[in-house]
């Protein structure tokens, strides 16, 4: 690794790429422990730059024990081919994008499913990686390039993305209040859908959920603002004036509040836990998805077409 | 199984599972022991979780003189000690609490129902009702009659009325029948939901996932490959506080008749057609009926075993004999302590014996099925090798490390072709990297879902009290003055070991 840079695995030793998988069988440190009764469940290759990459491993550090192995492949120059193993993760340098798909092909788990977690790099490695994988995980601060050119491989791979997956607590909030008659009733002549984020694509993938689900979505007006809390969103209003749903972050950032207003009258007010929103916790609910997430996809279209 | 709310679009694809409809729940003892160490906390760690309806209350009920304000205080006492919620500052506990209301009276008072009704119908989430009796089975009947009464049983247009009953389902087949014909009187079949906890267990489950998911164990799973079944259920623990329904149950109806024909029934079951409640208690109860009866032709109970449990010592504490424990007669001769050898008439079956064991104060609290099948027809090693071939071994793990083991033979690392068996484990604690849920949380979840897969079906209850029930009654025509003793901290008396003994096999070593 370059100096002045932090080191991807830094409990880990280097070794040939000949000698991986006798690291691995060693426990990546040579000292030869490994966790017991390990079921493994999947393998992950995260993609990107050097420096985004640091917190992929760390958070596929936490799920290592959880059965996945992780590869991890550095974008960008690299000074010299190599390896360095720790525990049940891999640190590829130094690769041709020609010969990704190789190394991915060598190291993953037989018979388990192969997610990329694509966090940036040249698209031509994407399209190395995406053909060896079992589903496509996009997670870019701006994605919107890469959704591109990913699109054309969703017939082959399954497709999803961390701003969406960032969703999953808001959506079913959202959700919730649709299991009632009169919320539904009413939402029928929704057309406001306010949303405070600081994640903007996060916000439109929400905004194109609500536009492609609910009826006469296509009727509904969106307005965005930035955030001030630093979360990915912050606060939900759909509705107008005496009818609306509103959910609001709490400024601690735990909970979201949530309330319904219909006909003037508020009810249904509860607080409700965010959910662990680290990154292992995220990408450990993508490991739970394994096949193709229509309503993500509509809500892609939607913005795609939009934009 | 669990269906998204059909006319919810935005159900579609939703990460969470589903929840519930708006619901209001009602605990009859609410301040008792089980809601206070179960029901509270799963219903806060169901709301952590965001699996509680936007519309949902709790009501609870009893005959203390709480109001709201003072329940919501023992709710968050509860929280702090049995679910170790330490925050003063929850805002999710904050929240459930505010959705907590009491109501106070006598379940035989007419007046008290109406109290009930005008609290449930001001609620938001009075849609769907769900009543559980977290009560004595003994005040059943006055509180199921007061809300038939009071016609609080009644489906409304929109929305449901459920009921759960927790174990004992009766005491024998007679008052098993009076208790369904009791709830069918007021509630439908598919709106009684009987919780055995056990059911609500992840391995439980996972065991149908087990046998049906995977093409390669169900062709094994026959009298060709298996030898015979282990099915143990054991606790360290004496009676504790439940000396006066202790008493009266036994080993035999508190863990026999319940939890371990429930597991049994879950090994020896055929494939059903679909994961269906009604699929899945159906072939329970066929494997059920199929049970030999227990009792022979001459009224003996030749294949069943009971000891109680003497002086001891467990988990480094000397411990007294049964019949020292608060609370107990000291000539009490109520079992703590049964072993069974049970056969199924079936072709899957046949010839291949169930061995059920459970026990208070034995030496490790396990609950755990042991599938062990024959050794191979041929010992080809036993020239070469010093030590004799184990029969390869399916242990599913129940409590409290669940998880599935197999057991195999294997050369030890040398020069010789020495063989040893390795254990291969799989644990849920460790396998997904989540917790796992309660089983009070899965299984209050399921019957606000009004899905019942969980739940025992009330001719499954009937069907396991008839197999159970001649045995009480040939032990209560015996009328001994002795019961045979086991040491408090051992495997149970020797006549155990003798039921399996006699047929070349012994119980598993825990």
């Amino acid at each position: 690794m370059s100096e002045g840079r932090q080191t991807l695995l830094p409990d880990g030793v280097d070794v040939p790429f000949s000698s991986i998988a006798a690291a691995l069988a060693s426990g990546g440190d040579g000292t030869h422990r490994r966790a017991d009764g390990r079921a493994l469940m999947a393998t992950v290759v995260a993609v990107g730059p050097h420096e985004r990459l640091c917190d992929a491993a760390e958070a596929l550090r936490h799920l290592g024990d959880g059965g996945v192995r992780a590869v991890l492949i550095p974008t960008g120059s690299q000074p010299m081919p190599g390896a360095r193993v720790a525990s049940n993760a891999i640190a590829l340098r130094g690769l041709e994008p020609r010969f990704v798909d190789n190394a991915v092909a060598a190291l993953r788990l037989s018979s388990l499913p192969t997610l990329v977690w694509w966090r940036g790099g040249p698209p031509e490695t994407l399209d190395a990686v995406a053909a060896l994988a079992d589903r496509l995980l996009i997670d870019e601060d701006d994605p919107r390039g890469i959704w591109a050119r990913a699109l054309p491989l969703l017939d082959g791979t399954p497709i999803g993305d961390l701003h969406w997956t960032r969703l999953t607590r808001w959506r079913s909030l959202v959700a919730n209040f649709f299991d009632m008659p009169e919320i539904r009733a009413a939402a029928a002549g929704f057309t406001q859908l306010r949303i405070t984020a600081a994640d903007s694509i996060a916000a439109a993938l929400l905004a194109g959920w609500l536009k492609t689900s609910v009826e006469a979505g296509e009727k509904i007006e969106v307005s965005l603002a930035d955030g001030t809390l630093g979360l990915p969103i912050e606060e939900i209003t759909f509705g107008d004036g005496e009818q609306a749903l509103e959910l609001r972050a709490t400024p601690s950032c735990t909970c979201v509040h949530t309330s319904a207003t219909i006909r003037g009258h508020r009810s249904m007010s509860q607080y409700v836990p965010l959910g662990d929103q680290s990154l292992a916790a995220l990408i450990q609910e993508e490991l739970r998805i394994r096949s193709r997430d229509a309503a993500f996809e509509r809500a892609l279209h939607a913005l795609v077409a939009g934009s | 199984m669990r269906q998204p709310t059909s006319d919810n679009p935005l159900q579609d694809n939703l990460r969470i599972e589903p929840t519930p409809g708006p619901t209001t729940m009602v605990i009859f003892g609410s301040s008792g022991d089980l809601s206070r160490r179960k029901l509270l906390p799963a219903l806060y760690h169901l709301s952590r979780g965001q699996r509680l309806p936007a519309r949902f209350a709790v009501i609870g009920v009893g005959r203390s003189e709480l109001n709201d304000e003072r329940f919501r205080a023992s709710f968050h006492e509860s929280l702090r000690e049995f679910a170790g919620v330490r925050d003063e500052r929850d805002q999710v506990a904050d929240s459930l609490a505010s959705r907590l209301y009491y109501v106070s009276g006598d379940p035989g008072d007419p007046a008290f129902y109406e109290r009930l009704r005008r609290r449930i119908a001001d609620l938001d989430g009075s849609e769907g009702v769900l009543y559980y009796l977290a009560i004595p089975p003994g005040a059943y009947g006055s509180v199921v009659e007061g809300l038939g009464a009071a016609d609080l049983v009644t489906t409304p247009a929109r929305g449901w009325r459920r009921v759960i009953v927790e174990k004992p389902f009766g005491t024998d087949l007679e008052s098993a029948r009076n208790l369904n014909r009791l709830l069918h009187r007021h509630f439908a079949e598919d709106s009684v939901f009987r919780i055995d906890h056990y059911l609500g267990k992840e391995t439980v489950q996972n065991l149908m996932v087990f046998r049906f998911a995977n093409g390669m164990f169900e062709p094994i799973w026959n009298r060709r490959y298996i030898d015979h079944v282990q099915i143990t259920a054991a606790e360290t623990v004496g009676v504790e506080q439940r000396a006066a329904y202790y008493e009266t149950a036994g080993a035999l109806s508190d863990m026999v008749q319940n939890h371990l024909m429930q597991l049994l029934t879950l090994v020896a079951m055929e494939p059903p057609i679909a994961f269906s409640a009604e699929s899945v208690r159906d072939r329970k109860l066929d494997a059920l009926l199929s049970i030999q009866p227990l009792v022979d032709e001459r009224g003996g109970t030749p294949t069943v075993v009971r000891a109680q449990y003497g002086d001891g010592w467990v988990n480094g504490s000397g411990v007294v004999a049964y019949r020292r424990e608060p609370g107990v007669d000291p000539a009490s001769v109520t079992e703590t302590y049964v072993a069974m050898r049970l056969h199924l008439d079936s072709w899957r079956w046949a010839g291949v014996p169930f061995y059920v064991r459970t026990g208070k104060r034995l030496p490790k609290r396990t609950t755990e099925i042991a599938i062990q099948f024959h050794r191979p027809p041929l010992q080809i090693f036993r020239n070469v090798s010093a030590t004799s071939v184990a029969p390869n071994l399916l242990v599913i793990n129940v409590q409290p490390d669940e998880g599935i083991s197999v057991r195999f033979e294997a050369k030890l690392p040398g020069t010789r072709m020495q063989l040893a068996p390795v254990m291969m484990n799989f644990r849920y604690a460790s396998a997904f990297g989540t917790g796992v849920p309660e089983a009070y949380e899965t299984l209050l979840l399921d019957a606000m879902l009004g899905d019942p897969t969980l739940f025992a079906r009330h001719d499954f209850v009937e069907a396991s009290w008839a197999l159970i029930s001649p045995i009480h009654e040939r032990w209560l025509r015996e009328k001994p003055a002795e019961i045979p003793q086991y040491e408090a901290g051992e495997w149970g008396p020797a006549k155990a070991d003798a039921l399996m003994a006699h047929e070349g096999r012994r119980w598993r070593t825990l």
